[in-house]
């Protein structure tokens, strides 16, 4: 079986730092795979470069088997739909409602009217609202994202994700920003999810005891290389 | 962030300390530069003729005008009333127009928005010639080109102002928050999709109060135009100092006092209500 996400050989380098030196790595379908590594050691670089935001040196990246390293600006823009993205600090729109900030992942099917004024047809809207019911966030759908505790915009971001129906999700330091309490809830919310809907998530952590308790699998980066545990599947 | 930083900014030079040596600089240069500004301002006093005795000559014809001014005459107080609303009218709809034309210019403009980057640069010259512009001399050409009236102060205050109105609000665009936009593109959304989705609606209050501020500024501003024949109350005003009526003048001025001070409580009220 092809893996969700495969990359193999993934270099980049600014100026006289080289940030990731042939990163070969696979997440299967319904895994959870931590990357621990010092400061600097080259993670959201990866997470950044699987995105193509920022635009790796080499190497091959693939989504459910499809390349994702060679295309053109339109065809990346697809292919980006097929990856859900968790950042350390939320990015929500602040003044958006949750289910806004969901509906952020069918931006590109919608009309700019509907987009500009946030108003969304019924159909994306139930599917929105189910999204937030599965991070147990229904009663705070039309609440404005900037009054959401830090746990619960992390939850929106995930639900996020959830409505782009992608099997990948990559989250750069999800629970950096959280209190203890709010972290483990994020990482159990999104291991369920992983289980029930076969997503492989990617996930950088810096506290060992977390990826132990949470992840299938735990790789350590340093100096922009995977050093341990990359075998121990 | 900091490590960002760290890899990016210049390398410190072995063996300089870099904070002496530019206060060390910047002292030695302060000397000429000094000498350099006061020249300056010397010669732009000589220039602009300055001339004080001419002033205390002149004081006494301005205390006849003065006296000559009391009472107000106000037997046209409908006439001028209705040219205040002229202006006032002249500059709400330039400013209006002027936004229409601004809001595509600024969605070029914008660095993080960038629609399309070929346009940008054109965008930016195009703005600042707008900008750089008075919208006193769009006036002056305008009416030459449609006649005498209000519409061609219309005009001008349109043309000028886009340029205003584009330059501020690219630059209330561009300090929103870059960490929206990203999650937004990676949908796989298109740049003016993501700019509605995610950055309008935290601009947006700011970008209201500029163009509530733009309306203000162009109330007070417009009333000269009538001095190039492009309508409102300023019209009246050249005509009045032109005959010597000064009871007159003093009631167009109490008239765009009133007016301008209604305008300004108004806008700024507003603009408290939307931060
Ligand atoms: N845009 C950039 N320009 C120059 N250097 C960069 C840039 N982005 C990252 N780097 C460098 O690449 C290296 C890896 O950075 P990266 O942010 O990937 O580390 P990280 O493992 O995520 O660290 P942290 O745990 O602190 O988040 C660092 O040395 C960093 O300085
Ligand atoms: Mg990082």
């Amino acid at each position: 079986m092809t893996p969700a996400l495969a990359i193999s050989g993934l270099s980049k380098r600014f100026d006289n730092v080289i940030a990731l030196a042939d990163v070969t790595l696979d997440v299967a379908g319904g895994e959870v795979v931590a990357v621990l590594g010092p400061s600097g050691s080259g993670k959201s670089t990866l997470f950044r470069c699987i995105t193509r935001l920022t635009e790796p040196d080499a190497g091959r990246i693939q989504v459910d088997g499809q390349p994702v390293d060679p295309l053109g600006p339109s065809a990346l823009r697809r292919a980006r739909g097929d990856i859900g993205v968790v950042f350390q600090q939320f990015n929500l729109v602040r003044r958006r409602s949750a289910l806004a900030n969901v509906m952020t992942a069918r931006l590109p099917s919608l009309p700019l009217w509907r987009v500009a004024l946030g108003r969304y047809p019924q159909a994306l809207r139930e599917q929105a609202e189910e999204a937030l019911r599965a991070v147990d966030l229904d009663a705070q759908r039309d609440q404005r994202a900037d009054t959401l505790s830090g746990g619960q915009q992390q939850r929106v971001a995930i639900a996020r994700a959830l409505m782009q129906e992608s099997r990948v999700l990559l989250a750069d330091e999800p629970v950096a920003s959280l209190d203890p309490d709010a972290a483990r809830m994020v990482l159990a919310l999104m291991r369920r999810l992983a289980k029930s809907r076969g997503l492989a998530v990617l996930c950088t952590l810096h506290q060992p005891h977390l990826a132990a308790e949470f992840a299938d699998r735990t790789l350590h980066m340093r100096s922009g290389q995977i050093v341990a545990g990359a075998d121990d599947a | 962030m900091d490590i960002v930083k760290n890899a990016v900014g210049p390398a410190p030079r072995q063996g300089e300390q870099d904070d002496l040596a530019s206060a060390v600089v910047s002292r030695t240069a302060f000397v000429p530069l000094l000498g350099l500004g006061v020249a300056f301002y010397a010669l732009c006093v000589h220039v602009a003729d300055v001339d004080f005795i001419r002033l205390v000559e002149g004081l006494p014809r301005l205390a006849g005008w003065i006296a000559r001014s009391w009472p107000p005459d106000l037997s046209e107080i409908d006439v001028l009333a209705r040219r205040g609303l002229e202006t006032v009218a002249m500059a709400t709809v330039g400013v209006s127009f002027g936004a229409i034309i601004a809001a595509p210019l600024c969605l070029l403009a914008a660095r993080n928005i960038a629609v399309s980057p070929l346009l940008a640069l054109p965008a930016r010259w195009l703005l600042n010639a707008l900008r750089g512009i008075d919208s006193f001399v769009f006036a002056l050409i305008f009416v030459a080109a449609v006649g005498l009236g209000p519409f061609a102060g219309v005009l001008g205050v349109a043309l000028h102002t886009a340029g205003s109105i584009a330059k501020l609000w690219a630059e209330t665009i561009e300090t929103t928050e870059p960490g929206p936009v990203e999650a937004a593109r990676m949908s796989g959304a298109g740049r003016l999709r993501v700019f509605l989705h995610a950055q309008l609606p935290d601009a947006l209050p700011q970008l209201s109060s500029i163009l509530l501020y733009m309306w203000e500024f162009n109330v007070r501003a417009s009333t000269v135009l009538g001095v190039v024949g492009a309508g409102g109350i300023g019209q009246e005003l050249k005509n009045s100092v032109d005959l010597l009526q000064f009871d007159r003048v003093l009631t167009i001025l109490l008239v765009i006092l009133a007016m301008v001070t209604a305008i300004d409580q108004l806008s700024a009220w507003l603009r408290r209500r939307l931060s």
